[in-house]
């Protein structure tokens, strides 16, 4: 073994990162944009709140319906994934709908979703909702690149 | 309900948001909003007339 190539073997090119309080991602979870304010990142902050939350709203107000999840329809865990990635925003929805004591009896497969199938702007509601949770389960994973030091 | 007008609310925002979450430089920002944009709009708008056809 050469010099070098036993140099290279001492000192791995990966750098150390710093450790991501799971706090840190729960708070950005929870309230879109909420993580990079931590971080000091305000106009990112602002920014993704505003997206997220004009997503979030725009999706209801079009009838969508948010994901929930059903006994017969496996496809339903992934949107209700997506959808529970808008956070406060998703769990206020579950609680308008279903009450507080329905929210907590029917969990996990007898929740209520809301929409109206019948209406023009289900599709695009529901569109609308699953974008706005994704969004915001990217600001989470962005928020963590930044508390780790791998990210500005 | 203009679904045109949906089409352009989803592409604003999606650019909007890739713009802030990829590009912290001003300049580079509206360039990718813009690129994003202008992809979303225009390719949602080829793709509704290449289907068309389709029953």
């Amino acid at each position: 073994m050469t010099k070098k190539s036993q140099k290279k073997l001492e000192e791995p090119s990966i750098k150390p990162v710093n450790p991501v309080p799971p706090a840190l991602l729960g708070a950005a979870w929870l309230v879109p944009g909420l993580g990079h304010l931590l971080l000091g990142k305000k106009t990112r902050a602002a920014v993704f709140f505003g997206v997220v939350a004009a997503g979030f709203v725009t999706g209801v107000v079009l009838d969508g319906e948010v994901g929930v999840p059903r006994a017969d329809n496996p496809f339903s865990w992934l949107s209700t994934i997506a959808c529970a990635g808008n956070g406060i925003l998703y769990l206020a929805r579950l609680v308008w709908l279903n009450g507080l004591g329905g929210l907590l009896s029917n969990l996990p497969l007898g929740l209520e979703g809301g929409g109206d199938p019948v209406s023009a702007g289900f599709g695009y509601g529901k569109t609308f909702l699953v974008t706005a949770g994704l969004m915001n389960l990217l600001t989470v994973l962005d928020a963590s690149d930044i508390a780790r030091g791998a990210k500005s | 309900m203009d679904h045109f007008f949906l089409l352009i609310w989803h592409a604003f925002l999606v650019a909007v948001f890739f713009a802030f979450l990829w590009r912290t430089e001003r300049r580079l920002q509206i360039r990718l909003f813009l690129k994003t944009f202008l992809i979303m709009v225009v390719g949602g708008f080829l793709a509704g007339w290449l289907m068309y056809p389709f029953p």
